[in-house]
């Protein structure tokens, strides 16, 4: 099967005062065309950064390892998105072949130029045609987002626009010049859960017309079952479990991802408690040996899992997990 | 409850200038429009709607910290009572220790040049409360540990902790004067949901511990369901559907309440698509719509909700509503 993305191995350290830190330790995983992946993970697993270097977004201070590569195959041609030098090689991913939209849709848009100028000024780049030509290529996209009165939008700015607005220009500016790929990071966190739902259904609207790859990144889990096709859960810069949606969501097999969903609440139940994961997550500096995630696992096994790191063990076909103890038991049964 | 309620708002009224004109009357901001709420004492009254409804301004107003333009807010803890629309200068003193606030964002809340311990105790500090030294340091460690923040914590600046714990340190400053009145306004709206569920559980304790009262703020339904035993639902500066948590969410009668509870994102993969969708945004409060607010979202608005402005109704035990259609759909709802 031809992949459109295939990241395998990626191993990214940042350089700072404190010495190495490790952001992301080791992560694979594959997004096929038409495909929503979801990147779930708590504030620190490493999920952004993971969908930064796919653009090679990281700052300056970011080590990649030797060993990792994050392929990108459009129209038959492979790049080695980690091999770009120089603005006019990375310019075939970033905004090219790739898209990303951002959390906060104030801050994307630059506050003191009109949308549609910074619109046409990113397809002209692109897509060498003329301005007349990317103007209404931008008119266009602004009315399929479901933006009433584009012309008229196109010639404000930001400020002027409501919350859920921006983030449909953001989305009609990403989506304008094509891309293979479009990696959005917690677009809906920001909004209102009636907004949240618009843009979710417009996101899966265009998935289905343009047949791009979605890497959506949330904290949500209840946003990932409602959009992605599979599910990849991140902590601390480890991919602990990866799967199709029905089955992570149905039988989770990580204490990681069954915390996560047991943390959140449930409307059907509304006397169930909530039950918090236990303890924060740890300071990057201060990795824990063995499998990152046994500082505060409920089942971790003394003496096996502080110390061995647990590697991809399938579950179901297809479903694969981190974890010592659920292979065990998934051997047992 | 024949209990006098902790707070009682009566056709409250929250307006804004909008600058100065030469000709004509000057424009304002209608952010509360005629609110009834009442607050039972001990209970963690929920309040929830999208941005732009006017739920922190409403917040706000209750604890004497936006303009109250018209109507009436009293306060009665058993102890004293107050008018905090017309609060004398001792009397506003008084009921700043009585009624507090936890921010949203536990990053930006925290002064990030002081210690914790600092934090905590200047309330102490500019209010008065305690005499000496050694009187402040008690009370701060006192209300750390019922936080469960440890000793050693507070020497430490805030950029040392997660999220979760900045909002441990707000709720342990915001309590730290012994209030009975606490707005919580979008407290966990800016935590990962492992944290959520542990600052909630932490709230919830307390109110048990320090008898506490809760305005909880929030545009996450599902939050409020778990947590609240009240709620309320506001839109465009009105309050148009009010009850006990499980009949309104289990009868939620305003279509407002309904399409924001169809919105939530259901965790079954299989429920998708079953989205009741809300067209459009809400209306700005500068220019509101004639009539019901709701009705230029509403798909089942007519001439009459175009007209006139519904009241709130009784629908049920304690379960108010305003519109002039809940009782019609709800009779079609039964049939099917």
């Amino acid at each position: 099967m031809t992949e459109l993305l295939s990241v395998q191995n990626l191993k990214l350290k940042f350089k700072t005062d404190e010495g190495l830190v490790t952001a992301v330790d080791g992560v694979s995983f594959d997004v096929a065309p038409g495909e929503i992946l979801g990147l779930v993970g708590e504030s620190g697993s490493g999920k952004s950064v993971t969908a930064k270097s796919i653009m090679q977004l990281n700052a300056d201070n970011s080590v990649y390892d030797p060993d990792s590569s994050i392929k990108l195959t459009d129209d038959g041609k492979t790049i080695d998105a980690l091999k770009l030098k120089g603005t006019d090689e990375l310019m075939l991913i970033r905004g090219g072949a790739v898209s990303m939209i951002f959390q906060e849709p104030m801050a994307s848009f630059a506050p003191a130029i009109k949308i549609g100028s910074q619109m046409v000024e990113q397809l002209v780049l692109h897509k060498k045609i003329s301005e007349a030509e990317a103007k209404s290529i931008s008119i266009e996209m602004l009315e399929r987002v479901g933006i009433s009165d584009a012309a008229r939008r196109f010639d404000q700015y930001a400020f002027e626009l409501s919350g859920g607005m921006r983030q449909r220009a953001m989305i009609a500016m990403a989506l304008s010049t094509r891309p293979k790929l479009l990696i959005a990071d917690e677009p809906t966190t920001a909004l209102d859960v009636t907004i949240q739902a618009q843009v979710i259904d417009l996101m899966k609207d265009l998935v289905a017309e343009f047949g791009m790859g979605i890497i959506f990144i949330t904290h949500d889990l209840g946003v990932i079952a409602q959009t992605a096709d599979r599910v990849a859960v991140m902590y601390l810069g480890r991919l602990v479990e990866q799967g199709p949606v029905r089955n992570v969501i149905r039988n989770p097999a990580h204490p990681y991802t069954q915390g996560l969903i047991n943390a959140l609440p449930k409307l059907d139940d509304l006397g169930a408690p909530l039950t918090p994961v236990a303890g924060d997550i740890p300071s990057p500096l201060e990795r824990p040996s063995g499998c990152v995630f046994h500082t505060r696992c409920p089942v971790a096994i003394e003496g096996k899992c502080d110390k061995d790191v647990p590697e991809m063990f399938p579950m179901e076909p297809d479903h694969d997990a981190a974890c010592f103890v659920a292979a065990k038991q998934e051997e047992a049964a | 409850m024949s209990d006098t309620p902790l707070i009682t708002a009566k056709d409250l009224c929250v307006y804004y200038g909008l600058g100065r004109k030469l000709i004509g009357t000057t424009p304002v901001i209608r952010a509360v429009e005629k609110v009834n709420v009442d607050i039972p004492k001990g209970s963690f009254f929920g309040l929830v709607g999208e941005s732009g409804s006017g739920k922190t301004t409403l917040g706000r107003a209750l604890l004497n910290a936006a303009p109250i333009s018209d109507g009436k807010v009293s306060y009665d803890d058993g102890e004293v009572q107050y008018d905090v629309a017309s609060l004398s200068k001792q009397d506003l003193k008084d009921y700043r220790k009585r009624a507090q606030l936890i921010f949203q964002d536990p990053y930006a809340a925290l002064s990030p040049r002081m210690t914790v311990r600092d934090i905590i105790a200047e309330p102490l500090e500019v209010m008065g409360l305690t005499s000496s030294r050694e009187e402040t340091d008690e009370k701060v460690r006192e209300i750390a540990a019922k936080c469960r923040l440890n000793l050693e914590h507070l020497r430490r600046f805030p950029h040392a902790f997660s999220g979760g714990q900045r909002q441990r340190i707000s709720i342990a400053r915001a309590l730290v004067s012994n209030p009975k009145f606490v707005v919580a306004d979008e407290s966990v709206a800016a935590l990962d949901v492992s944290i959520q569920a542990d600052v909630l559980n932490l709230l919830k304790e307390l109110q048990k511990e320090l008898g506490l009262t809760y305005l909880f703020i929030s545009h996450d339904l599902s939050v409020v369901a778990h947590i609240c035993d009240h709620v309320a639902v506001m839109y465009l500066g009105r309050l148009v559907e009010s009850g006990p948590t499980r009949e309104l969410f289990n009868n939620p009668r305003h279509p407002y309440t309904q399409a924001l509870l169809s919105a939530i994102p259901s965790l079954d993969p299989d429920h998708r698509g079953q989205v009741q969708k809300l067209e459009g945004e809400i209306p700005s409060p500068a220019d509101p719509p004639p009539g019901c607010k709701f009705q230029t979202r509403c798909r089942f608005a007519t001439d009459h909700c175009r007209r006139e402005e519904p009241k709130l109704e009784e629908a049920g035990p304690e379960h108010e509503v305003a519109c002039h259609r809940w009782q019609e759909l709800a009779e079609k709802e039964a049939v099917g």
